[in-house]
């Protein structure tokens, strides 16, 4: 009966996630002749950047970006690939024959599958560091409002503060704008000179530096006032966000206290860049390593995005935050690995200028590399893990007390044990860790990675079964 | 305040549906918390440790901030559609 | 470091920390090698659950002391006294209960036989198809997570010293005793401990000890917070299911199900085709569990030897060289058993017998 369970399919490879570099790995390997699947949690194709509109929007103006997204669906609809959206991983194992088991959550009854190989293009995260008052209503995550205006087209409430780091802050402040929404003030801990750096590596990509001054310059116009080398310090309110206070920083990002601003407003969208989405790769057991400048943890990979982990492929943001440029290219390289791994051909996947777009991304990711100072944003009444209601005083107070490793922290504290699986709070515990006891990122390491990949509902996991088919295997050792 | 590129938007058809014994508006094929969005609600949930009022937040199923509850099941806001007619209440913590 | 211990105790889980607090009262100057982090091995992630029922006839001794032990630490490691129940669903169930149910009473443990229409009345989420249950009021449970953060600050309060990230990886012999290295780092010692739960085969061979040690691999699921729907902790006549629901309304479900991998591979991970029908087993005993979300699942290595009895006292018949591991039931027992062990290094009489590992170990039944 358990043998009903397991879906008899056997795949060459299951893609999970179809953003563009998950899409594009599925439609590369799928011409190749293997046996595709790709899966999302999503309604359809193009994952957070090229997410597609809520159901509910017959007609809308089409922005350039959704055009691209569009481009994509088009694409894989043409394909037939085959696909499972509105499905969830939950789990990723080593299967007997070599293979890999996937379990899945989702509206059909295929509750696992089989495949040769897999590949993980599950993409970021946002890196979201905490302040006093970001559990309010009101308080959105930067990327998570440009999720709310793509799909829905429905800008935030009332006045809203834009604040944060990198290229975000300014493309979410004039979606806002264009979307009828009314942005107060932009405030960004990277000075103009961040961006004078970066502008070297922006000018390989000379369209998207032209979207971002247009982005810049709207702003500008709407006389929207930019506040560099600030940042939030507390978002006050009752029940939900009444306004926000800012504060200058010094060059490592550490507040300076006397020089604050408070700001009315009713909505805040707040972020800091993105962490790479590993929780996948790290169930397969692949290794993974510390580079800041990608981002933080990613796994450990070749040239064409091959794990440490035989038939476990990682591409697009989840292997490095290199952004949207790279992704496509990066998710036909893994196709490629695949391809070459499974079919012994070697399809040559174009190199083009992958190293410019590279160059590119990482310099919009060293914009969002948090600095020293940053964690002194951080009151001791802030809570840090938001499910458990973790305070930094409460984590101080372990890791004074001898914790050392995520690991000893979490169970300690119960900071990370909750529903979202200490995705929101494990970067600042690592950060936290990292000041006090003067380790490294790798010494202090991250939680064992376990399943399930997100809370799945009982039922859908263990289904309906009589008792007398119980696999009970007789008297257990006591 | 400008209307911007909302103002061209067509929508689908209105249904309803009820958040915790209240009948809201919702256009059919969004999200709970589309709906609840667009209603003003963005106090979805008391936190269960400190009892701290909770909302939208990562808007990707990820964070777990908005999960209300449905045919007593807990569900994300921002990952579950309306349906007309749908019963959807905030969670409560033991 | 230049100082000679008289102990090393290899392994900081439950039966190493336990045993390391008692020799340092006991004057030794002591030092725990730990591979990872103190509690995090099968002591900081089994279920928790301090349950006479699952104890075997022959440790209930054993069992009565520790659970007292946890009860003292309290609120330190979230104990609670719930009272538990143990349930069979047909006749041959309920056979395997009472034959099992009636040793354990005589062991001394405080267990009734209770009807399936009193149960529902004090737990009514429960299945209505139960055939037989038992009941014992001093079960309960304490949160494991906590094992490390208890033990840790006794050892910090004792000024035991601890190396954390010391995975052993080979032991010789040394004019004074021990030299135990972890790579290029060194600690001499005049005694060794192994209390390295899973991991202790490997370390017995770099003595040249072959023990028959074999590791089960067990997995444990919880629970986003639930409604209420468990007040005591639950057991499964076949030993296949463990429930109980947290005081933050987190259900906890375990049953030693296998999950994958070996302690040398790293933590292991849980096994699909095992994890399934644990759920179903689950759902079909608390049937409103189908609508509860599951947030993780893990496992956790435990030793056991052929007779499924521990191995205590000394290792290889050397006077400098002792094991402490395989103990059944060893988060319920591991205070008091590792007390015991603390006093047979240091010569003292035991309160109560421990179990010399070089006795002839032979394929046992277990009850
Ligand atoms: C999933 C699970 C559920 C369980 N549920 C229950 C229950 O509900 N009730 C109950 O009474 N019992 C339960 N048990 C049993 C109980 O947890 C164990 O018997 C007990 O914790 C064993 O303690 P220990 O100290 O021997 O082992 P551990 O806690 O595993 O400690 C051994 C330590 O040695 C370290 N180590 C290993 N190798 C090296 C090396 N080379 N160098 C340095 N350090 C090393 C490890 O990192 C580890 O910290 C369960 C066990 C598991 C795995
Ligand atoms: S807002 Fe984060 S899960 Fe819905």
């Amino acid at each position: 009966m358990v043998s009903s369970l397991i879906g008899c399919n056997m795949y060459d490879v299951v893609v999970i996630g179809a953003g563009p570099a998950g899409a594009n790995a599925a439609i590369d390997a799928h011409d190749h002749g293997l046996r595709v699947l790709l899966i999302d949690e999503g309604r359809d194709a193009g994952g957070q950047v090229w997410r597609p509109k809520s159901g509910s929007i017959l007609k809308a103006s089409v922005t350039s970006i959704e055009r691209k997204g569009n481009q994509l669906r088009e694409h894989l609809q043409k394909s037939e690939v085959k696909r499972k959206f509105e499905t969830r991983v939950w789990h990723i194992e080593k299967s007997d024959n070599g293979g890999w088991i996937v379990g899945l959550s989702g509206p059909d009854d295929e509750k696992q599958v089989t495949s040769r190989t897999v590949i993980i293009a599950t993409g970021a995260q946002e890196r979201i560091i905490p302040v006093n008052g970001w559990t309010l209503p009101g308080v959105l995550g930067l990327a998570g409002s440009t999720a709310l205006m793509k799909e829905n087209l429905l800008p935030p409430h009332g006045r809203s503060i834009v604040a944060g780091t990198g290229p975000l802050v300014f493309y979410v402040a004039s979606e806002i704008q264009r979307l009828g929404g009314n942005v107060t003030a932009i405030s960004t801990l990277n000075s103009k000179l961040d961006w004078c750096k970066a502008l070297p590596s922006m000018i390989l990509k000379p369209r998207l530096l032209f979207q971002g001054l247009c982005w810049v310059l709207s702003l500008y116009l709407k006389r929207i006032p930019i506040f560099w080398r600030t940042g939030i310090i507390t978002i006050e309110g009752e029940n939900a966000v009444e306004g926000v206070t800012i504060t200058k920083v010094d060059k490592d990002w550490a507040p300076k206290k006397d020089h604050q601003r408070y700001i009315p407003c009713e909505s805040v969208c707040y972020g800091q860049g993105l962490l790479p989405e590993i929780s996948a790769s790290r169930l397969t057991g692949a290794d993974h390593y510390y580079d800041e400048k990608l981002g933080g943890w990613v796994p450990t990979i070749d040239d064409l995005g091959r794990t440490s982990e035989k038939g476990i492929y990682a591409c697009g943001d989840n292997a490095g935050i290199l952004g949207v440029t790279v992704a496509p290219i990066s998710g036909k390289r893994a196709a490629q690995a695949v391809i070459e791994d499974l079919k012994g051909e070697n399809p040559g996947a174009g190199q083009s200028n992958l190293k410019m777009m590279q160059k590119f991304g990482r310099a919009m990711t060293v914009l969002n590399i948090p600095r020293s100072g940053l964690i002194k944003f951080i009151d001791d009444e802030t809570e840090i893990c938001r499910c458990e209601g973790i305070t930094k005083r409460d984590i101080d107070h372990e890791i004074a007390h001898g914790a050392q490793s995520h690991n000893a922290v979490k169970s300690g504290t119960r900071c990370g044990m909750g529903p979202c699986g200490g995705r929101f709070c494990m970067d600042t515990v690592a950060m936290l860790t990292a000041h006090h006891t003067s380790k490294t990122r790798e010494e202090i390491g991250l939680p064992t990675a376990r399943p399930p990949l997100r809370p799945v509902i009982l039922d859908t996991l263990s289904g309906d079964l009589d008792y007398d088919d119980l696999p009970i295997p007789g008297v257990s050792p006591l | 305040m400008n209307k911007g590129a909302v103002s061209q938007v067509q929508r689908s058809e209105k249904i309803s549906f009820q958040f915790d014994g209240i009948d809201m508006d919702a256009y059919e094929g969004e999200t709970i918390a589309a709906a609840l969005f667009r209603a003003e609600v963005s106090h979805l949930r008391d936190a269960p440790n400190s009892k701290n009022p909770r909302g939208l937040f990562c808007v990707m199923g990820v964070c777990q901030e908005c999960v209300v509850s449905v045919d007593g099941k807990i569900v994300e806001a921002c990952r579950t559609n309306v349906s007309d007619g749908l019963i959807v209440n905030r969670v409560q913590y033991v | 470091m230049n100082v000679i211990f008289d102990i090393a105790v290899i392994g900081g889980g439950i039966m190493g920390c336990g045993a390391a607090l008692r020799l340092s009262e006991g004057g030794m100057n002591t030092v725990v090698l730990e591979q990872g982090d103190i509690g995090q091995g099968a002591s900081g992630v089994n279920a928790g659950t301090l349950s006479m029922q699952i104890k075997r006839v022959k440790l209930m001794p054993y069992a009565i002391k520790g659970h007292e032990m946890w009860e003292k630490m309290g609120d330190q490691v979230g104990f609670h006294r719930t009272g538990g129940y143990t349930l069979a669903f047909n006749d041959k169930e309920a056979d395997l209960l009472h034959e099992r149910m009636s040793m354990k009473k005589e062991a001394g443990a405080n267990i009734e036989f209770v009807s399936p229409d009193k149960i529902i009345s004090s737990e009514p989420h429960l299945s209505k198809k139960i055939v037989a249950a038992s009941y014992c009021p001093d079960d309960g449970y304490a949160n494991s997570s906590l094992t490390g953060q208890y033990y840790r600050n006794r050892l910090r309060e004792l000024d035991v010293s601890y190396i954390e990230k010391f995975g052993v990886t080979d032991i010789l012999e040394h004019e004074e005793g021990w030299k135990i290295c972890s790579g290029a780092r060194t600690v001499v010692a005049k005694r060794i401990l192994l209390a390295a739960g899973g991991w202790c085969k490997k370390l017995a061979a770099m003595i040249g000890a072959d023990l028959p040690i074999r590791a089960r691999i067990n997995t444990v699921t919880v629970t986003e917070r639930a409604p209420q729907l468990l007040s005591s902790i639950l057991g499964h006549a076949t030993g296949l299911l463990t429930m109980k629901q947290k005081e933050n309304g987190t259900i906890l479900i375990g049953g030693g199900w296998q999950g994958k991998g070996t302690p040398e591979q790293g933590r292991g991970q849980i096994d699909i085709k095992n994890l399934i029908p644990n759920l179903q087993l689950a759902k079909f005993v608390i049937p409103a569990l189908a609508n509860i979300r599951v947030i993780r699942s893990w496992t956790g290595f435990e030793a056991n030897v052929p007779d499924f009895y521990p191995l205590a006292g000394k290792l290889a018949n050397r006077d400098n060289a002792f094991i402490l591991g395989c103990v059944r039931g060893g988060y319920t027992i591991g205070p008091y058993i590792s007390k015991l062990m603390g006093d047979f290094i240091l010569g003292r009489e035991t309160e109560m017998p421990l179990f010399d590992p070089s006795r002839d170990i032979i394929e046992g039944r277990l009850i």
